[in-house]
């Protein structure tokens, strides 16, 4: 706490100063600084949690108006038996190992072209930042409308190059393509504006001592630009994985995970136990399980973030 | 051979390609909003109106209450966006500033709060709201969209504080100034742009968040847009046009929030980046 900071000695008595000024209130002031973060936090995620964790031992129905009874383990012993919870889990598995590597790979495609020398650079940036400020359930819509099996634009370009009519919502493949394909464009462009950040502090000499050594584009790309973005790439690739777990808005507004429950994910579970059933000791239980699978792709998250510095 | 490919081909294409990329479903969207009924339900599909209309638009706001849902959405994202500021401007403050033997661990904390998955506190919420009679009020909204947008305008804001001289709050204390004081007076208006961003994207993540909106407050007179406008749909019929011009309208105040702030936005992005 006595060290304060390295500061030049030009400027040592003034340090001084400052120090005996404020050190015997610097330890309070931060208490009460960081007091409302705390208390937020407490109240909106570590008591919530803690409730969500007693909850799912309990058999807790609002609908039934009893009062909360101790069950053990039987509401997760329940959850292992729902076939639609396993339907459920393995969607949001599906959307995140489909969507993840897509939108990391649509966005850095997106980033390499904006990356380009544009002499204007805002109406680049603009198209990139449009898609992801949009609210994902306005995709959604917009897309349910894009992929309309009579008026959609999807069906009528595909129509234009002689392509099969496809009645998206019908099947659960083809409304699985749509969801995934509406989640890539909504994803790709954070995606692509976290690497176009990282590409641009890529030094350019980099590429000029490379092109004098005579490597291709494609050999500067492997072994320059890929490498030195791998940091800009691992941070998009875990936001993105974490927000793909909870994937809720896209397809409860395109689909409301139809045909049947074929394109439900876990996270419309869980509303739809907890808020048109209020089951609460069940949909406890289905959240306790997105809970530790999120928290199993964070550490593993702080793992590789940690041997990267 | 370099110079090609560097060349002005390659950069209009380049720039076609992202424009219709990110332009295209909005532009689409609009074009619909645009026309009629009876013109939208014709095969094949027409691409530009026949005749552009505004009758979806009158029909968006007087089908449903739209004109509340825009003001639902903008108390709970106002609401909330300040109440991020002044908690993250304390915090972050304390961070940058005060000598923190735990700075490393609370930064973590927080860190790993931003990772944190939303949709599991929907159950205890939804009944801690029920239980203190909090659902279909502001409140429960304003609260949990403060703590979603509390890492990322921390550590935004974290980045801009580091950023400023400290001599000139010195001097400002040196002068009789308290901390606090210095911290409104000196560093808040200098790091205007940290702060400013910060907003952005408080504001962004609190008009775009849809899963605790639709599951807290279901009452007409309290929705928020995003769950507004799934509610024109019917059990058996989507009126597009009318969706499209009340998605438009939800639109406009994030184009105009985008267009006018773009750097601002993206800086605070890359910076804090935490949203999908």
């Amino acid at each position: 706490m006595s060290e304060v900071m390295q500061s030049p000695a030009g400027i040592e008595s003034r340090r001084r100063d400052w120090a005996s000024l404020m050190d015997p209130s610097d330890r309070t002031l931060a208490i009460w600084l960081l007091a409302p973060t705390v208390v937020l936090l407490l109240l909106i995620i570590v008591y919530p949690v803690g409730r969500l964790v007693f909850t799912s031992f309990y058999n807790l129905s609002l609908t039934s108006g009893l009062p909360a009874q101790y069950v053990g383990f039987e509401n997760f012993e329940l959850m292992l038996e729902d076939p639609v919870f396993w339907d459920a889990l393995w969607n949001t598995v599906l959307i995140t190992i489909i969507t993840v590597p897509g939108a990391l790979l649509v966005g850095l495609g997106l980033a390499l072209l904006a990356n380009l020398p544009f002499r204007h650079r805002w109406p680049v940036r603009l198209a990139l930042l449009v898609p992801w400020a949009l609210p994902l359930a306005f995709v959604g819509l917009i897309f349910a409308w894009f992929f309309h099996s009579q008026y959609g634009v999807v069906n009528d370009v595909l129509a234009r190059f002689g392509g099969p009519r496809i009645i998206w919502f019908n099947s659960p493949q083809w409304a699985f393509t749509a969801i995934c394909l509406a989640i890539i464009w909504k994803t790709s462009s954070f995606v692509g504006l976290i690497l176009l950040a990282g590409l641009q502090t890529i030094p350019r000499s980099l590429y000029e001592a490379a092109d004098v050594d005579g490597a291709g584009r494609l050999r500067q790309f492997f072994e320059i630009t890929l490498p030195l973005l791998r940091p800009a790439i691992v941070v998009a690739l875990i936001f993105r994985t974490i927000t793909a777990l909870q994937t809720f808005d896209i397809p409860y507004t395109m689909t409301r995970g139809g045909p049947g429950t074929t394109t439900a994910t876990l996270a419309m579970y869980i509303h739809q136990n907890t808020v048109s059933f209020l089951d609460l000791g069940y949909g406890s239980a289905l959240a306790v399980a997105m809970f530790v699978l999120s928290m199993g792709v964070t550490v593993i998250y702080l793992r590789i973030m940690g041997r990267g510095h | 051979m370099a110079n090609l490919f560097t060349g002005m081909p390659l950069r209009l294409i380049a720039a076609a390609v992202l424009l219709v990329n990110g332009l295209f479903p909005v532009l689409w969207l609009v074009l619909t909003s645009l026309k009629s009924e009876t013109e939208l339900t014709r095969v094949p599909i027409t691409w530009l109106p026949d005749r552009a209309t505004i009758a979806n638009y009158v029909d968006a706001f007087s089908d449903q209450p739209l004109h509340i849902f825009l003001l639902n959405s903008f108390a709970v994202a106002i609401l909330s966006t300040i109440a991020t500021l002044l908690v993250s401007t304390f915090a972050a403050y304390a961070l940058a500033r005060l000598q923190l033997r735990f700075r490393a661990l609370i930064l973590s904390v927080i860190i790993a709060v931003s990772t944190f998955p939303l949709v599991t506190l929907l159950v205890p919420l939804f009944e801690t709201m029920r239980a203190l009679n909090l659902l279909n009020t502001y409140t429960a909204l304003v609260l949990p969209y403060t703590v979603l947008s509390l890492p990322v305008c921390t550590l935004v804001l974290v980045s801009f504080f580091d950023g400023i001289p400290r001599d000139l709050e010195n001097a400002a204390m040196v002068d009789g100034c308290t901390r606090l004081g210095a911290l409104f007076k000196i560093v808040v208006p200098l790091a205007g742009p940290g702060v400013f961003t910060a907003a952005i994207l408080a504001f962004v993540n609190a008009w775009d968040e849809f899963l605790l909106a639709l599951s807290f407050n279901a009452n007409p007179q309290i929705r928020t847009l995003p769950v507004g406008i799934t509610l024109y749909q019917g059990e058996f019929a989507f009126p597009w046009p009318v969706i499209s011009a009340a998605l438009v309208a939800g639109i406009v105040p994030l184009a105009i929030l985008i267009v006018i702030f773009q750097e601002r936005v993206v800086s605070g992005l890359t910076a804090g980046g935490m949203k999908g």
